[in-house]
C-alpha cells in the first residue's frame, strides 16, 4: 500500500526524520487557519507520481494567493487522481539535493540501501550516479556510512546522512515496508538535512499487524462509514468462493474453469499455443472438499460462473480443467450436466406426459436431449459447448449419452485443449 | 551451498488446530511417514491420533528423541516464531506449509538458515513426496508414480500435469519437491539441484514453473556445478499476462522514478538462461517424456 507524502512524513517524524512544519487541508478555506508563516508550498497529495511537472506543487507568498492556488490544486487531476488533501509545507533554500532510499531486493533477498548524490525530479542524472549498499546480515550502521562514502560524501555529512539512513532502516524493519525514499533530501548552506518529499510503501501481507499505519491511512481523510468499514482488513476466514482472474480477451471464444492458478497458467498456454482463443478464466475453490457444506459451495460457485459465462455472446466453448478428489470431481460433473439440463427446461415445450416420462430419471432425461437435438430446434441447443477434463474416465451415476458435440469428457488435459479449439472454430 | 540431505524419518507439525492435525497425520501416515509429535499451544499432554501433543519443540524432543524434520502450519505472522523454535532445537529440515508470510520476516528467517545450515523449504510450499514411500506436507500421493525423475515445481498442479504425462510414458518420479511460489522462498531449483545430483535414485531432473528469476539463478547454478544428470525445464504462463515480477532494487527504483512499468522481459531472460546453460525447455508436458528418453538414451 502506497502513504501519501504527509502519511510517511508522520512517520519520518515519529523515528526523527527531520521535517518542515507542515498542515494538511481538506478545503481552501482552511488556509485563512493556516498555522505556517507564509511563504509556504502547496502540494497536491496523490500517489501517482510526476505531480511537479503536473502543475501539482505551488509556492504562494498570502492567504489570497493560496486559496486560489489550493483550488486549482483540488480540481487538477494528476494521470486521473485528484487530491483529497492538500498539504501546505514551508518553503525551505536547499544548496544540495540527495535521494535515499531502502528497497527489499527480491533477486538478491536482502534489503538494499540506495543513494544518489543527484536527488530530485532529473531521474537520469539520479540514476547515473545511484549507489548502492546490500544489508547481508543483520542491519549495523556501518552499511549506513559504506552507503554515503559510495555517494562520494565527506566530512560531516557522512554521519548526519547515516544517522538519516539509520533511521529510515528502523521504519523500513519495524514497519515492513516494501519501499522508503527521501527525495530529495535537502541539504542547507550549513550542512541541516530536510526530508523535502517522501514515499512509503507498505508491504500488504504484513499490513494487519501495523494498526498505526492503517489508523494512519484511513483517520480523517473524510471517509463515510461504509468507505472506512471498505478498508478495514478482514481478519475473519474467507469462504470459498470463485475468483475470476484478471485475463481477459474480449476476442476470446473460450472461457477456462479451474480449481487452482497453475491449471489455470497452464491451459490458457495450451489453448494459445494451438492458436485457440481463451477469454477469461475462473477459479473455483474447492479447498475445503472435507468439510460437509462444500459440494453446495462447489455447486452454487459453478452455478453463478457458467450464468456469467452465458452473459458473454462471444464465448462459444467452456473448458473445465479440474484436478482434484473423486468426490470433487464427481460434484462437479454432475453439477455442470444438471445445470446444463436445467437450462433446457426453462425452454421446454414437451407435453405434460412427456415430463411425466422425463420424471422417472435421469437418463432418460438425456435420451430426450439427444431426441430434441435430432429434431434440430436451434432454441434447444445451449449457447455454449462444453468440455470437461476431470480425472475420473466415468462416474455410474451420471448419464452416458451426452452428445459429444454438447459436452465432450476426456482425462487427457491435451487432448481437452484440441478439443475446446475446434469447438471453438466450429459454428 | 552443499547442503547434507536424507529423507526425514520423525516428523513433527507446528502451529497447527487439532482437527487439521488429525487431517494432516491421517494422510501422512497413509503414505508412510510417522509424524511423531504436534506441536500446540496449549493442548500439550493431549493427543491426535495416536500422537502426542506438546506446547514446545523442546518438550517434544526431550520425550521422544530426536526429529528430522518440522512442518510448520502456524498462522502467517506466527511462522518466524515457529521456525526459530524448530532451528533453537536443531531440527535442519524446515518445510514452512502457510503461505502469506511478510518478506521481511522471511528474510530474517533465511539469515538464521545460512548461520545455522538449515535447509527451508517454502514459504507456501506443500512439501516433498517420494511415490509410494514419504509424503511430508499435503501433496496429493494419488497423482505421482514410484520412477526416477525428480520434479522441482514451484506450483503443485504444475507438478501434478507433469506428473500425469510421465506416469502414461511409465516414467515415475524419485521425488516431488514443491517449492511454493511466494516472493521469498527458503529453497529454491538450485538449492534442490544441489541436494538431488547427489540422489542416487534421481536419474534426470525436470525444473517446473512459471518463469521467473530463479530459473536463472538456476541456470547459471547448472552450469558453475557439475551436475552429470540431465536437466530439463517446463515453464508454463508464457502466454498469461504477468502478474507480478520480483524484481531488483535498482529496477524497483527506476520504475518507481519514472513512473513507467519496466520493460525487463522475465520470460525471455530465464529461456535464454536455460538455453545457454543447454537445459532443454520442454513447450508443452506431453513434450517432457520423448524429451527425458532421447536425454536418457544419449546418455547411457
Amino acid at each position: 500500500m502506497d502513504l501519501l507524502e504527509y502519511q510517511a512524513k508522520e512517520l519520518f517524524r515519529q523515528v526523527g526524520i527531520p521535517t518542515l512544519p507542515f498542515q494538511t487541508i481538506y478545503t481552501p478555506r482552511e488556509l485563512k487557519r493556516l498555522q505556517i508563516p507564509y511563504p509556504v508550498v502547496l502540494k497536491s497529495q496523490v500517489r501517482v507520481g510526476g505531480r511537479g511537472k503536473a502543475g501539482g506543487i505551488r509556492f504562494v507568498a498570502n492567504t489570497i494567493d493560496a486559496i486560489a492556488a489550493a483550488r486549482n490544486i483540488f480540481n487538477l487531476s494528476i494521470l486521473g487522481e485528484y487530491p483529497e488533501v492538500v498539504l501546505a509545507e514551508a518553503r525551505y533554500d536547499a544548496e544540495q539535493e540527495f535521494f535515499l532510499a531502502i528497497v527489499l531486493d527480491y533477486q538478491l533477498q536482502s534489503p538494499v540501501l540506495l543513494g544518489s548524490v543527484q536527488g530530485g525530479m532529473n531521474v537520469d542524472s539520479l540514476l547515473d550516479n545511484l549507489q548502492q549498499v546490500v544489508v547481508d546480515g543483520e542491519f549495523s550502521s556501518f552499511y549506513a556510512r559504506r552507503l554515503t562514502v559510495k555517494m562520494g560524501l565527506s566530512g560531516d555529512l557522512i554521519q548526519s546522512v547515516s544517522t538519516v539512513i539509520e533511521k529510515m532502516y528502523r521504519l523500513f524493519q519495524a514497519k515492513d515496508l516494501d519501499l522508503i525514499e527521501i527525495n530529495p533530501l535537502g541539504v542547507s548552506a550549513q550542512g541541516e538535512l530536510m526530508a523535502l518529499d517522501g514515499k512509503i510503501t507498505a508491504n500488504e501481507l504484513a499490513l494487519a499487524r501495523h494498526l498505526d499505519i492503517i489508523a494512519l491511512t484511513t483517520k480523517d481523510n473524510h471517509l463515510s462509514p461504509q468507505e472506512k468499514a471498505a478498508t478495514q482488513i478482514d481478519l475473519s476466514p474467507t469462504i470459498e468462493t470463485e475468483q475470476w482472474l484478471d485475463w481477459q480477451d474480449r476476442k476470446g471464444k473460450i472461457a477456462i474453469i479451474c480449481n487452482s492458478r497453475d491449471l489455470a497458467v497452464i491451459t490458457w498456454d495450451l489453448l494459445c499455443q494451438g492458436k485457440g482463443k481463451p477469454a477469461c478464466c475462473v477459479l473455483i475453490d474447492d479447498s475445503r472438499y472435507s468439510c460437509e457444506d462444500a459440494f453446495v459451495s462447489l455447486q452454487e460457485q459453478l452455478a453463478k460462473v457458467l450464468q456469467e459465462i452465458d452473459q458473454r455472446a462471444e464465448i462459444k466453448v467452456v473448458l473445465v480443467n479440474i484436478l482434484a478428489e473423486e468426490k470433487v470431481n464427481f460434484t462437479i460433473a454432475q453439477t455442470i450436466i444438471e445445470l446444463y439440463q436445467l437450462g433446457e427446461k426453462q425452454i421446454d415445450t414437451t407435453t405434460g406426459e412427456e415430463r411425466n416420462l422425463v420424471a422417472n430419471g435421469a437418463k432418460s432425461r438425456s435420451h430426450r436431449q439427444v431426441n430434441n437435438q435430432s429434431n434440430s430446434r436451434p432454441k434447444q441447443i445451449p449457447s455454449v459447448k462444453i468440455v470437461m477434463r476431470l480425472l475420473e474416465r466415468e462416474i455410474d451415476s451420471l448419464p452416458e449419452d451426452i452428445p459429444e458435440n454438447l459436452l465432450y469428457w476426456t482425462d487427457n488435459l491435451e487432448e481437452a485443449v484440441q478439443k475446446a479449439i475446434s469447438f471453438g472454430k466450429s459454428r | 551451498m552443499k547442503m547434507q540431505w536424507k529423507l526425514p524419518n520423525r516428523v513433527i507439525i507446528q502451529g497447527i488446530n487439532k482437527a487439521d492435525a488429525a487431517h494432516y497425520t491421517a494422510a501422512m501416515k497413509a503414505c508412510g511417514t510417522q509424524v511423531v509429535a504436534v506441536i500446540s499451544t496449549g493442548n500439550g499432554g493431549e493427543e491426535v491420533e495416536g500422537i502426542p501433543v506438546f506446547d514446545l519443540v523442546e518438550e517434544a524432543i526431550a520425550k521422544i528423541g530426536k526429529i528430522d524434520a518440522t512442518l510448520i502450519c502456524a498462522s502467517p505472522y506466527r511462522v518466524l516464531d515457529a521456525a526459530r523454535e524448530a532451528i533453537a532445537a536443531a531440527i535442519k529440515f524446515v518445510v514452512i506449509l502457510t503461505p502469506g508470510i511478510p518478506p521481511l520476516d522471511m528474510v530474517s528467517l533465511q539469515q538464521k538458515a545460512k548461520v545455522n545450515d538449515i535447509l527451508i523449504l517454502g514459504a507456501g510450499s506443500k512439501g516433498i513426496l517420494v511415490p509410494e514411500q514419504i509424503c511430508l506436507g499435503a501433496l496429493k500421493p494419488q497423482f505421482y508414480r514410484s520412477g526416477n525423475i525428480a520434479l522441482i515445481s514451484s506450483g503443485e498442479y504444475l507438478a501434478c500435469e507433469v506428473a500425469l504425462e510421465l506416469n502414461l510414458a511409465d516414467m515415475g518420479q524419485s521425488i516431488v519437491v514443491h517449492l511454493g511460489n511466494e516472493a521469498i522462498l527458503g529453497s529454491t531449483y538450485q538449492q534442490w539441484l544441489s541436494i538431488l545430483k547427489e540422489d542416487k535414485n534421481t536419474e534426470a531432473i525436470v525444473l517446473i514453473g512459471q518463469p521467473d528469476y530463479y530459473q536463472e539463478q538456476a541456470a547459471v547454478y547448472y552450469m558453475e556445478a557439475e551436475i552429470n544428470k540431465p536437466v530439463i525445464a517446463y515453464l508454463a504462463g508464457l502466454y498469461t499476462p504477468r502478474e507480478r515480477d520480483f524484481l531488483d532494487a535498482t529496477t524497483i527504483i527506476a520504475n518507481q522514478l519514472s513512473y513507467s512499468v519496466s520493460s525487463v522481459n522475465t520470460d525471455k531472460r530465464a529461456l535464454a538462461a536455460l538455453k545457454k546453460a543447454g537445459i532443454e525447455v520442454a513447450k508443452r508436458p506431453s513434450e517432457i517424456p520423448p524429451l527425458l528418453q532421447t536425454i536418457l538414451t544419449l546418455k547411457y
